[in-house]
């Protein structure tokens, strides 16, 4: 799923969505509260939160193809190592971001020795089966709040005197590490390390032997990601002043999965688009449908997957003018198979 | 722990473990076979366990409830078979495991809406309640009936598998789909029956379980965690390592809820991640 024409087809248009995204996340604030309610700034910082771990599922899964089972694992440490540390040592978020980002690392390296064995299929059993240690850990384990997670979390400050309680300031740090992310990983996609992960995704052995080590390169964005997974983590103990064990539950996984395939993966812009649907959708569904929307949504998940594999950012980058008229008279574009 | 306390220990794990190989060996044959692995597998046991309670519920009759519900999630494997899974034929095994995955989040909200989040359990007729005396061990006398009832299905299964005019086709497909096509035979047919048969099978299980413990709207994660656990220590694909791996998950459950309680799911995914690091193709592997 490697856009090599990415570059010459969509780069301008790519631009100016980047642009415009980014100007509607800026000027949002200015109309809460008055055109529409405080409620959907929660959503988008939702969306933005999970954001930055979705950014960090595509380098791994949608660029390298090695599709995790267990992302939760490090969004869940994010989020209780940043969280036991505003209760008990620290109220500074840089403090709790980076004991998060530092034991993430240290996770993702000794992990990433482990799961580099494996591919496809027993990659995807691995990190679920690492994923559960750490489930069935923070469900048993007392001092972090056991099956009732972790409650009464304190506002972080950014700096002293600013609080992250208030709504504003948090909504614009979001903001602004949601955009650093964004950059830190396109900066990786477009480098020589992301090429190679492309590589290793089309034919692993050809990269080998073009003399790459390419186990190292799987580790190394295996530990990436998990990084990524660590802020957004740690935003969610700020965002949510509660973290439950189900952080780490095989159903948050399975969510990260849900949200990359239905925007796309392999794209960045796509996984983004795929949170922001599952979750906006998610919102709007359960107040119209109550009970009912989980199924809905696993029915939209269904369907996309049998109808439209590459996503749904696909479809609309298809839906030009020839794609549309290609389309219609039955002729197949030429879409590769994957790996 | 005393000799008796480990000997019903001992036979209360290898009864646990045939309810296991009645989910896993449905579950590792549509792999081996069809390359399909499917998460929906724990919900067909779910469903199984809901059906059969309501079946009981309506009728009172035990007997009515473990063949008519696997009977109605028989079909329901059908038609999610021929409409969905059919689809993914050839393409690769991950994207099966992520349309099951969505079709599981289906039906366990289905089961919520239907049923509600509240625990139940299938109410046993009198005969099956109360202990029976196997040579001093006080054992009761349902999970007695399950271990028996299990075998006899397994050893239907594998007799099946090894013995019958399907069998053949089934096992060689395993190997070599293309050849097993040339030879005339429609094999699509061939995984339409296997896929009711094993969703039949997982009822059964599901009804049975739904007997022994509660009945949940969260016993499907449960159980295909512990299905795929089996396979994966067993091997995908072999019938033999679901075997092995239900017994092995069905001890260290028994006696590991004993020994260490609150980490004896622990112990399960230490033994999974040990056997894919040791492993990777698992104990039995023939695929």
């Amino acid at each position: 799923m490697a856009d090599t024409q990415e570059g010459r087809r969509g780069f301008g248009t790519r631009r100016l969505v980047e642009a415009a995204i980014l100007a509607a996340l800026l000027l949002l604030p200015l109309g809460s509260g008055r055109l529409f309610s405080d409620f959907y700034i929660a959503l988008c910082l939702r969306i933005m939160i999970f954001g930055v771990l979705m950014l960090g599922f595509d380098l791994l899964a949608g660029y390298c193809g090695l599709v995790s089972f267990g992302h939760a694992m490090f969004f869940g440490t994010g989020a209780y190592v940043a969280a036991v540390t505003w209760k008990y040592f620290s109220d500074s978020m840089w403090i709790g971001m980076l004991l998060g980002l530092g034991l993430n690392a240290v996770i993702g390296y000794v992990l990433g020795l482990l799961v580099v064995r494996t591919r496809t299929v027993y990659f995807i059993f691995l990190t679920f089966a690492f994923s559960q240690f750490f489930f069935v850990t923070a469900n048993s384990w007392r001092l972090i709040g056991g099956t009732d997670g972790l409650t009464g979390i304190p506002a972080p400050t950014l700096l002293p005197g600013i609080s992250l309680g208030e709504r504003i300031p948090f909504y614009y740090f979001t903001v602004a590490l949601l955009v650093a992310a964004y950059l830190v990983a396109r900066r990786i996609v477009n480098s020589h390390f992301g090429r190679l992960l492309r590589g290793i995704h089309q034919n692993e052995e050809r990269v080998k032997f073009l003399g790459y080590n390419s186990p190292l390169m799987i580790r190394r964005v295996f530990l990436i990601s998990g990084l990524f997974g660590s802020v957004s983590g740690t935003l969610m103990a700020c965002f949510q002043p509660f973290v439950p064990p189900d952080y780490y539950h095989l159903s948050m996984s399975g969510e990260f999965v849900m949200m990359g395939l239905l925007g796309g993966m392999g794209t960045l812009v796509g996984p983004l688009a795929g949170t922001a649907i599952v979750i906006f959708l998610g919102d709007f569904l359960s107040s119209w449908l109550k009970e009912a929307w989980m199924l809905c949504l696993g029915a939209m998940y269904v369907i996309c997957i049998l109808f439209s594999p590459e996503g749904l950012t696909k479809i609309v980058s298809n839906l030009s003018a020839t794609g549309l008229l290609a389309r219609l008279f039955g002729r197949k574009g030429p879409q590769g198979q994957g790996s | 722990m005393t000799l008796s306390s480990f000997l019903t220990n001992l036979l209360y794990g290898i009864t646990i473990g045939s309810a296991y190989t009645l989910i896993a060996s449905g579950l590792s044959i549509v792999f081996g076979v069809m390359g399909v692995l499917n998460f929906a597998h724990g919900s067909f046991v779910m469903l199984g366990a809901y059906t059969g309670m309501t079946i009981m519920n309506l009728t009172g009759n035990f007997w009515l409830s473990l063949t008519l519900a696997p009977l109605a999630i028989a079909l329901l494997g059908g038609i999610v078979e021929k409409s969905m899974v059919s689809r993914l034929y050839g393409k690769d095994i991950p994207s099966t495991l992520f349309l099951t995955f969505g079709l599981s989040m289906v039906f366990s909200n289905a089961v919520l809406l239907i049923w509600g989040g509240s625990h139940y359990s299938i109410q046993l007729p009198a005969y099956f309640k109360g202990f029976i005396n196997l040579g001093g061990i006080y054992y009761p006398k349902f999970r007695l009936f399950v271990l028996i009832f299990s075998c006899v299905l397994v050893a239907v299964l594998w007799l099946f598998l090894s013995r019958s005019r399907w069998g053949l086709p089934i096992r060689a497909g395993l190997f070599d789909l293309e050849t097993v096509e040339a030879f005339g035979i429609d094999i699509y047919k061939v995984f339409s029956v296997l896929f009711i048969i094993c969703s039949g099978l997982a009822a059964v299980a599901g009804v049975i379980i739904g007997s022994m413990r509660s009945i949940n709207p969260m016993m499907d994660l449960d159980l295909i965690t512990i299905a795929l656990i089996v396979i994966v220590i067993g091997g995908l694909g072999s019938f033999k390592g679901a075997l092995v791996g239900s017994l092995v998950l069905g001890l260290a459950e028994a006696f590991g809820a004993q020994a260490m309680p609150g980490f004896a799911k622990f112990t399960t995914w230490v033994i999974m991640a040990l056997v894919l690091l040791l492993r990777p193709k698992g104990l039995f592997s023939e695929r």
